[in-house]
C-alpha cells in the first residue's frame, strides 16, 4: 500500500506537534509495511528519510495544463489574510512569531522535539497564496505519482488533498491535529480557516481526529457525519535522553511548561498556586514559557502577593526543558482546550507526576495521571498537595507513569491507521 | 438426610467521605457527605432493605421456622439506619423476633482491621457486639468478617473471643480438590467451624441475574434448583452469602429479583431434598469435620480471592499503614468523636476506591464510587486521615466540659 501524504512540516524544522506527529506516524507506517511519500512545501534536505520519501513541493514542476485547477482556488483567492497561518498557533502568537522571525531568532530542533519555528522566506506574508500553489503541486503529483490513498494533515494541506483526490480519483483521509476552535476559541473563529477545514472534512472519505474530544468537535461544530470520523490518538517517539533529577532549592517544585496563552489556562495555574501556598510554603511554582498572557499573569501573581514563590523562566528550549523536568516534583497542564497535548507525556517520561485537565485529548490515553476540570482550582490544588505530601502517590506515578508512556507507540497508532486505509479502500472499491 | 442451605446476607454501607481538601485540615472536622449518606441509605432502604425484609417476614409467617436466613449488618450501617431511616431497624427487629433470623457478629465499621492485627480487630468486634446487644438484644456466636476475610490467625482470634462458627470464602486456591459443601474447621482451634461459600452459585445470582448475554438468562427458581441438584450429592452444605443489595439494588425490582427469591425459598422449603439452615446450627450438627488451612487471608474478592482489592497497590498500602499507625494514639486519646472517625476510616470501601486492580475498565465495575480516580480517592482519604490524627492528638481537656 502506498500513501501520498501532505504535510506542512517535518523534523528537524518544526513549529508545533504537527511535524513530530507526522514523523512518528510515517515511521510507524513503514513498520507496518505501508509506503509513504511525504510532500511538504519546503524541505531542507536534512529530514530523516529512512522511513519515508520526502517530496519537496518547491522542486516539483507544475504542468501548466493543469492551471484550470486554478478555478478551484479562485473561489478562495480573496482569502488572503495575515493570521493563524501556522499549525497550533493563534493570532497573537503568530504576530510574535513574525516578530521573532524579523529579529532573526531561529531555532533548530532535533527529531522528536517540538520547540520553535524555523521560517523560510515569504511564506508568512502570503500563506493563502502558498496554500494554493501547494494545491497545484498536489495536482501534478497526483498525476505522476503512484499511490493508493491520500492523507492530508491539518487545514494548510486540505486544498492539496482535495485537488489530489479530484485529479487521481483516489480516496482522501484528512487528519485533524487541531481545529480552529482550539486555536482561537469559540468567539474568535477565523471564518476562512474554519471554511477550509470544513471543506476538507466534507471532501474526505475518512476524518482522523487526535482525540475523542476533537472528534466530538468535528462532529458537532463542523457537522461531519459521525460514522466518517475516527479517533486516532497520538503516541510518542522513544528517546535516549536521560533526565537527571537534580535541583538547587530545598522546596518542592511545581511546573507549568507551555505557551502562555488563553488556551493553555495559565491563569488557573496561578490561582492554584495561591491555594497551595496558603497552606504550604515549602513549594515553589514555576511558569516556563512565553505568550500574550504574560503581562496579565505577572500582574496577578503580584496582586496575590506570591511573587517570592512564583517564578518565570521565559521561553525554554532543548536541554533547559530537560533540566526543568529534572527539577520538577509535579507537572501541571491546566489547558482549557487541548486537542491532544504531548507535553505531559514528556514529563511522565522524565518520571514527573502530572496533573492535567480533563479538557485535553491526552487525558483519554492516560491512567497514571490526575485529571481535573481546568476551572476547578480547588481540585487542582488538592491534587498537587496530595502528590507533594503523600509520597506513595508520587512514587507510583514515577514508575507506572513512565511505563505507561513507553507503551504509547506510533507503531500501534499506524497499525490502526492502516486498518482505516484498508477500510476506506474497500469501501470506495464498492462504490466504483 | 436433607442437604442444608445456608443463606446469609451482608449489609455494609460505610459513612462516605465528602470532598475534603487539604486546606480543610486542622480547620474543619466534618468529614462525611451527609447528603450522599442520607440519600443512599434511603434509596437502599426503599429499593432493597424494606421490601426485602417484608418479603422475608411474609415467608416466615407462612412457613414458620422452616424459613431460615442470617444477616451481618455492619455497625456503620446500623448507625446510618438510626440516623436516616430508623424504620429499617424496626423491620430487622421484627425479623429477629421470629427466631428464624440470625444476626452474626462482624466489624463495627466494615473494617479491614483484621488484616492489620489482633488488637484493633478485636476492638471492632467488641464494639459491634455491644451495638448488637443494644439494638437487637442478641449475642452472636457466628462471625462474618468484612468481605468474609479470613485466615488461620483471624480464626484463632475469633475462637478466643468465643465464636464457634465463621463464614468465609470457598476459595479454590485454598481448597484445591476439596468441596466447599462440607464442614471445615480451623487447624489450630478445631472447635471453630467454617462454613464456606459456594461462590459460583452466588455469582449466578449477584453478577449474572440480569445479564442478558448469559446463556442461562433468564434465571428462574426452577433453573436454580437445577443448579443445586447438579452439585455433588454427598456434600451436606450449600452456603450462599450475598450482599443484601443484590435484591432490589444490583438487580432492580423490575428484573424480577424479588419474585425469584420468593419462589426460590418456597421451592427449597417444599423440596424433600433440602432444608434451610442458620449458621449457628452448623456447630450443633454431627457432621464430620476436616481442617482447612488459610495461612494468608482470603476474601470474596474477584477471581483471586485475596485481599489485593483493598491493600494491593502502593497507595492502599500507604493509607493502611498510616491509618493503623494511629492505633496507640487511639488507645490513649479521649476525643470520642475523633476515635469514632478513626474507626470509620477503616472501612473497606475507602480502600476499594483507591484500587487500581481493574485498570482500565475500573469505572464500570465499582458500585457507589464518587471519585474520578483512585488517586483522588487516596488524596481525599489522606487529607481526612491527617485531620483525624491531629484531632486524636488534641489534649483531652479541650473536649471535656
Amino acid at each position: 500500500m502506498k500513501v501520498l501524504m501532505f504535510g506542512w512540516e517535518f523534523p528537524p524544522h518544526i513549529a508545533g506537534g504537527l511535524g513530530t506527529a507526522c514523523y512518528g506516524l510515517t515511521k510507524g507506517l513503514a513498520k507496518n509495511f505501508v509506503e509513504v511519500a511525504f510532500v511538504m512545501p519546503k524541505a531542507s534536505g536534512d529530514e530523516d528519510q529512512r522511513a519515508v520519501r520526502i517530496i519537496n513541493a518547491s522542486d516539483v514542476e507544475v504542468d501548466t495544463r493543469y492551471a484550470h485547477l486554478q478555478s478551484f482556488s479562485d473561489r478562495v483567492s480573496f482569502m488572503e489574510v495575515n493570521s493563524q497561518m501556522v499549525p497550533y498557533v493563534g493570532m497573537n502568537d503568530y504576530y510574535q512569531l513574525v516578530n521573532q522571525l524579523n529579529s532573526g531568532v531561529f531555532e533548530e530542533t532535533v527529531p522528536g522535539e517540538k520547540r520553535k519555528y524555523s521560517f523560510s522566506g515569504t511564506y508568512t506574508h502570503n500563506l493563502m497564496g502558498e496554500i494554493e500553489q501547494y494545491a497545484l503541486v498536489a495536482a501534478e503529483l497526483a498525476r505522476t505519482e503512484h499511490f493508493d490513498i491520500i492523507h492530508a494533515h491539518d487545514w494548510l494541506t486540505y486544498k492539496a488533498g482535495i485537488v489530489a483526490k479530484r485529479v487521481s480519483g483516489k480516496p482522501l483521509v484528512v487528519h485533524i491535529h487541531a481545529t480552529e476552535f482550539d486555536r482561537s476559541g469559540e468567539n474568535n473563529l477565523n471564518d476562512i480557516v474554519y471554511g477550509i477545514e470544513r471543506e476538507g472534512m466534507m471532501a474526505a472519505d475518512r476524518v482522523c481526529a487526535v482525540s475523542d474530544l476533537t472528534r466530538r468537535i468535528v462532529i458537532e461544530k463542523y457537522g461531519i457525519p459521525a460514522e466518517k470520523v475516527v479517533t486516532l490518538h497520538n503516541a510518542v517517539e522513544p528517546t535516549d535522553r536521560i533526565v537527571v533529577r537534580q535541583k538547587a532549592v530545598k522546596e518542592k517544585i511545581v511546573t507549568f511548561l507551555g505557551r502562555v496563552t488563553y488556551q493553555k489556562g495559565p491563569e488557573y495555574f496561578v490561582e492554584t498556586a495561591q491555594k497551595v501556598l496558603e497552606k504550604d510554603d515549602n513549594v515553589r511554582f514555576v511558569l516556563a514559557g512565553d505568550g500574550d498572557r504574560m503581562t496579565k499573569i505577572i500582574e496577578r501573581v503580584a496582586e496575590l502577593g506570591i511573587s517570592d514563590k512564583f517564578h518565570f523562566t521565559g521561553f525554554l528550549k532543548g536541554d533547559d526543558i530537560d533540566t526543568m523536568f529534572g527539577m520538577s516534583d509535579v507537572y501541571v497542564m491546566p489547558s482549557i482546550s487541548e486537542p491532544f497535548g504531548i507535553s505531559p507525556l514528556e514529563a511522565m517520561r522524565a518520571s514527573v507526576p502530572v496533573v492535567i485537565s480533563k479538557q485535553s485529548g491526552v487525558s483519554e490515553v492516560l491512567q497514571y495521571a490526575i485529571k481535573v476540570d481546568f476551572w476547578d482550582v480547588n481540585a487542582m490544588a488538592d491534587a498537587i498537595y496530595g502528590i507533594l505530601h503523600y509520597p506513595a502517590l508520587a512514587k507510583m506515578f514515577a514508575s507506572k507513569g513512565k511505563e505507561e508512556v513507553d507503551n504509547l507507540k506510533w507503531e500501534k497508532v499506524a497499525a490502526k491507521l492502516k486498518t482505516i486505509y484498508e477500510d476506506v479502500l474497500n469501501y470506495s472499491g464498492h462504490e466504483a | 438426610m436433607k442437604r442444608k442451605i445456608c443463606f446469609h446476607f451482608q449489609i455494609s454501607q460505610p459513612f462516605r467521605l465528602r470532598t475534603y481538601r487539604f486546606f480543610d485540615i486542622n480547620k474543619d472536622h466534618h468529614y462525611f457527605d451527609d447528603y450522599q449518606n442520607s440519600y443512599l441509605t434511603r434509596r437502599l432502604a426503599e429499593r432493597c432493605y424494606l421490601p426485602a425484609n417484608a418479603m422475608l417476614l411474609d415467608l416466615i409467617k407462612k412457613h414458620g421456622n422452616e424459613m431460615a436466613v442470617s444477616f451481618s449488618i455492619a455497625g456503620s450501617s446500623i448507625k446510618l439506619f438510626q440516623e436516616y431511616c430508623p424504620e429499617v431497624i424496626d423491620s430487622f427487629k421484627a425479623l429477629v423476633e421470629t427466631g428464624c433470623v440470625e444476626i452474626t457478629g462482624n466489624t463495627y465499621t466494615h473494617s479491614i482491621a483484621s488484616l492489620y492485627g489482633k488488637e484493633p480487630f478485636m476492638e471492632q468486634v467488641h464494639l459491634q457486639e455491644h451495638l448488637l446487644e443494644e439494638v437487637f438484644g442478641v449475642k452472636p456466636t457466628t462471625f462474618c468478617n468484612t468481605e468474609i476475610i479470613y485466615s488461620d490467625e483471624i480464626g484463632e482470634w475469633l475462637a478466643e473471643a468465643g465464636y464457634d462458627t465463621v463464614l468465609t470464602e470457598g476459595a479454590r486456591h485454598i481448597l484445591g480438590w476439596k468441596s466447599p459443601g462440607y464442614l471445615y474447621c480451623n487447624p489450630f482451634q478445631t472447635d471453630l467451624k467454617l462454613l464456606l461459600r459456594n461462590y459460583p452459585l452466588c455469582d449466578d445470582i449477584s453478577l449474572r441475574f440480569s445479564d442478558r448475554s448469559w446463556d442461562q438468562y433468564p434465571l428462574t427458581a426452577d433453573k436454580y434448583m437445577g443448579f443445586l441438584g447438579g452439585l455433588p450429592q454427598d456434600a451436606p452444605f450449600i452456603n450462599l452469602y450475598l450482599d443484601y443489595e443484590t435484591i432490589g439494588e444490583y438487580h432492580v425490582a423490575e428484573s424480577g429479583i424479588f419474585d425469584f427469591f420468593r419462589a426460590l425459598f418456597e421451592r427449597i422449603i417444599a423440596s424433600p431434598e433440602y432444608q434451610l439452615m442458620l449458621p449457628n446450627d452448623a456447630s450443633r450438627t454431627e457432621t464430620k469435620v476436616s481442617t482447612m488451612h488459610a495461612p494468608w487471608p482470603i476474601s470474596c474478592s474477584g477471581e483471586e480471592k485475596d485481599t489485593a482489592e483493598w491493600t494491593g497497590n502502593e497507595l492502599q498500602q500507604e493509607a493502611f499503614q498510616q491509618l493503623f499507625k494511629l492505633w496507640d494514639l487511639y488507645k490513649i486519646s479521649e476525643n470520642k468523636e475523633a476515635k469514632l472517625n478513626w474507626l470509620r476510616l477503616q472501612a473497606a470501601d475507602h480502600f476499594y476506591f483507591m484500587s487500581t486492580k481493574w485498570f482500565p475498565q475500573q469505572a464500570v465495575r465499582r458500585n457507589f464510587d464518587v471519585y474520578p480516580s483512585p488517586y483522588q480517592a487516596f488524596i481525599n482519604y489522606m487529607n481526612v486521615l491527617n485531620d483525624v490524627k491531629l484531632q486524636l492528638e488534641l489534649a483531652p481537656a479541650k473536649h471535656t466540659r
